[in-house]
């Protein structure tokens, strides 16, 4: 036992740096080569002073995907939690949310994107007044449907984790199910739901990348109109070498943390 | 046969859909073969995924440390960048560099969008499949694999009779949600062109602008091959079930 541990710690000494820095070297490496192999007249100088022009489009583009994902879960997180909670009721609304849960667990994400930005109207007339309805917003509210989904099923996991003995415990306290869920469970939930959370949230983010897709001018739709603008070869590596790289760079903290997370939460 | 489809599209006519393009040879052809092309997407992508996932299993568990150090690597930035962008580096990338390498010397490009799709997806998926495996190597009881080293298996043995098959076992839950994920994610071939039911049903649509019928179809379709799946997978963890283990 002693010697297990022993190696446990020097295998764990050896691998200290997160993996995902090694993954990131070797896309780096082999962008590089490609980028040096991609066969065409010019220097690889102009190529960079290129993509330098293009960066801020690109930045620009990235601040679209980070917009969309963080409106994605805000309000997946409060349907998701609503679904959730009415989903464990035996009631004809508990069988609409299981149902809600199952349809957007198991539908593509591009197809519900499609959905909501094909579907809904441009612009909204209620009440005399107009409201636009913008593209971006439709991504958002179409990554929203699974987001709410997943974490429909995170909540309901959170809370199956939960002893039955304790809802059975203040039953005989005489708090409502709605008490017994709001002021005992739940608060003890939030600290288990927080790492399967910020999986979803990076799923999301992940998901994003389907806008461009539809038109909407993330950092992918950016990267494909900026290699057809410069068309050169090696310029077109680079950049979508670069969003692989940034997409990678924004999720890849998430999940490491959320990982640590749990990690404290088994040992905790 | 022809009754029945007239009488469905007057049928959903009524509640304002628009499904007229399955009498027009035009459309109806396509989106069939669309069926078709999804399905293979979806078996070759399963078939070469579960493959790639064991390749990558073995180098995570082998004695190299550079190639276990790699296959961590590649794990990594394949799980956590989005599948749409690898799509795009491996075909807008490497497959228009082949084009221009195999141009220069006069050859067509053998490589069809198909194939990347397969590839791309099969290498995303393998990576989820190796984390579901390894997850399920932890799981396995410390007597169990003391007692087949103490009976003398080789190393190899030990792996394929004694590992392995207690491994996919309890693994088998989170390798049928890859599963299902997979067949979800089949649906960004579209993005590049090939031929499956999402691009055929976009072609329909941007002629007929009846979007929400089709998809309404195609979410019927992803429905019943995921329900599938899930059947199948049910049926696996029951068939292979370890007596004495679950419920």
């Amino acid at each position: 036992m002693a010697t297990d541990s022993a190696a446990a710690a020097g295998k764990f000494a050896v691998t200290r740096l997160p993996p995902g820095v090694y993954g990131v070297l070797g896309v780096l490496v082999t962008g590089a080569l490609l980028w040096s192999l991609a066969p065409e007249a010019g220097s690889r100088g102009e190529t960079l002073a290129r993509f330098v022009e293009w960066s801020p489009a690109l930045a620009h583009g990235f601040a679209m995907n980070v917009l969309i994902s963080i409106g994605a879960i805000f309000i997946g997180t409060v349907i998701g939690l609503l679904a959730g909670a009415l989903a464990m009721s035996a009631s004809f609304p508990g069988r609409l949310a299981r149902l809600w849960i199952i349809a957007f667990r198991n539908a593509p994400w591009l197809v519900l994107i499609y959905f909501t930005t094909y579907v809904f109207p441009f612009e909204i007339h209620a009440f005399g007044i107009t409201v636009p309805f913008p593209d971006w917003l439709k991504v958002t509210l179409g990554l929203a449907l699974p987001a709410s989904a997943n974490i429909a099923e995170v909540f309901r996991g959170a809370v199956a984790s939960i002893p039955s003995a304790q809802w059975e415990a203040a039953a005989s306290l005489a708090f409502s199910r709605w008490q017994i869920l709001g002021k005992i469970v739940v608060p003890q939930c939030v600290r288990r739901m927080l790492p399967p959370w910020m999986n979803v949230y990076a799923i999301i983010t992940m998901g994003t990348a389907l806008s461009s897709l539809v038109g909407i001018h993330d950092l992918l739709d950016t990267a494909q109109i900026a290699s057809s603008t410069v068309a050169r070869s090696s310029f077109t590596v680079l950049t979508y070498v670069a969003t692989l790289v940034i997409f990678f760079a924004y999720c890849y903290p998430i999940s490491w943390l959320t990982r640590s997370f749990e990690k404290r939460l088994r040992t905790a | 046969m022809d009754a029945l489809l007239h009488g469905f599209i007057t049928a959903t006519a009524r509640l304002g859909l628009d499904y007229r393009f399955l009498l027009d040879d035009y459309e109806r052809v396509p989106f069939v073969q669309g069926l078709g092309v999804s399905i293979e997407i979806i078996l070759s992508t399963m078939t070469a995924s579960a493959i790639a996932g064991l390749v990558l299993l073995l180098a995570l568990r082998g004695r190299n440390r550079l190639v276990a150090g790699l296959a961590r690597g590649f794990i990594e930035v394949t799980r956590n960048t989005p599948t749409l962008v690898q799509l795009y580096c491996a075909f807008l990338v490497l497959n228009m560099l082949i084009t221009q390498w195999l141009r220069a010397r006069g050859i067509d490009n053998p490589f069809k969008p198909f194939f990347w799709v397969v590839l791309v997806l099969s290498l995303h998926k393998a990576a989820f499949h190796a984390e579901a495996l390894r997850a399920g190597f932890d799981a396995l009881p410390s007597q169990t694999l003391e007692g087949a080293a103490s009976l003398g298996f080789s190393r190899a043995t030990r792996f394929w009779r004694i590992e392995l098959p207690l491994a996919l076992r309890a693994a088998l839950p989170a390798l049928v949600n890859n599963m299902v994920e997979l067949v979800k994610a089949s649906a960004v071939a579209s993005a590049i062109a090939v031929g499956d039911v999402t691009y055929q049903s976009i072609m329909i649509w941007t002629q007929r602008d009846n979007v929400l019928a089709l998809m309404l179809l195609i979410l019927a379709f992803f429905g019943v091959l995921t329900w599938m799946v899930t059947l199948a997978g049910r049926w696996l963890e029951r068939r292979y079930r370890i007596p004495g283990y679950g419920y």
